[in-house]
């Protein structure tokens, strides 16, 4: 091999080392995406994507779980709590199920402002279904994002 | 006959409502873990979203924690966490059943701190070890709030480490529990 060619091979094999410790860096130290940026899997609305799950909870799973879902519901609820981190439930006032959206770190001043009652599209990762006999049962999703605040 | 339907459906409802006032609850209960080994990279999780409920008439204390809500603070630690060890999609979900065995000594009705011992079964990775505890119960002003730290082996619930990342996850997990419970309304 020729000293050019070999000088070639190295500074090749010297960037793909390079690049490829850099992708292991941004890969190892990569945090979690901000919603508000990222499209969401699935848009339903908060009766529906309740139903589903009530319903047949496996199948549910299957087809949400780790899914970005934005949902559209009428606010029930906004609970804080002692560290005044926020919780919007959404769905029916009068019902015992909700989509419980746990407000992303960021985004927790904008929980604080809204108004029971008021249409909202909250945008979150699904993590799963709570059935419990005498809580009801609740869709939850985490690190959430107010995507739109409606009319009552 | 109807003033004995009506008798009934009062008492019923009585009933009901009497046992509701024994149930504290929240659905915002935290629960925090750390397994670190090595200093250099810290291994910790948060889930701000479990079920509590405790019934403070028998001391019998219940968690429901989805797997899939625990939050790290890297991306790719979560996806390992989910995929590799506690394999979320075939167990999604975590609980405790137990109860406070010294339920009597504490005073509900009277704003302080008491020391809660819990023994119970804790369920999960399929697998359900029993877990003691000692916790605390404070009262203030009509809320009840639930702390508790303990520790748990990873092997007693078929988590295995594998060898490549021994010397930064610990075996034994240490386990925080901070639920501000409200009485129940039915």
């Amino acid at each position: 091999m020729q000293i050019g060619t070999k000088k070639k091979v190295f500074v090749a094999i010297s960037m793909m080392a390079l690049v490829a410790g850099l992708y292991g860096y941004m890969e190892y130290t990569r945090g979690s995406k901000d919603l508000l940026y990222t499209k969401a899997d699935y848009i339903t609305i908060a009766k529906d994507l309740i139903k589903e799950f009530e319903e047949n909870e496996k199948a549910a799973n299957e087809k949400f779980i780790n899914k970005i879902i934005a949902v559209n519901g009428s606010v029930k609820d906004v609970i804080k709590d002692g560290d005044k981190f926020y919780t919007v439930m959404l769905g029916d006032a009068a019902g015992t199920s909700s989509v419980r959206c746990s407000m992303d770190s960021n985004y927790q001043p904008e929980a604080a402002l809204l108004q029971l009652r008021r249409n909202v599209t909250i945008k979150g990762i699904c993590t799963g279904f709570n059935a419990d006999d005498l809580l009801g049962s609740d869709v939850i999703l985490n690190r959430c994002i107010i995507e739109k605040k409606g009319s009552e | 006959m109807k003033k004995i339907s009506l008798t009934i459906i009062v008492f019923v409802t009585v009933c009901s409502v009497l046992e509701a006032q024994d149930k504290f609850y929240t659905k915002t209960g935290k629960i925090f873990f750390e397994c670190t080994k090595s200093p250099l990279e810290k291994i910790e999780a948060t889930n701000k979203s479990s079920t509590c409920v405790l019934d403070i008439k028998t001391g019998r204390l219940q968690f429901a924690v989805l797997m899939r809500g625990f939050e790290f603070q890297r991306a790719l630690m979560q996806e390992h966490f989910n995929e590799n060890y506690v394999e979320s999609s075939k167990f999604p979900k975590s609980d405790f059943k137990g109860e406070i065995s010294n339920n009597n000594e504490i005073n509900y009705t009277k704003d302080g701190e008491y020391i809660a011992k819990v023994k119970g079964k804790l369920q999960l990775h399929g697998q359900t070890q029993d877990v003691d505890a000692i916790g605390k119960i404070i009262i203030k002003q009509g809320r009840v709030i639930a702390n508790a730290r303990f520790a748990i082996l990873l092997s007693d619930y078929n988590i295995r480490i594998p060898s490549l990342v021994s010397d930064k996850l610990s075996n034994s997990v240490n386990i925080i529990i901070d639920c501000n419970l409200e009485p129940f309304k039915d």
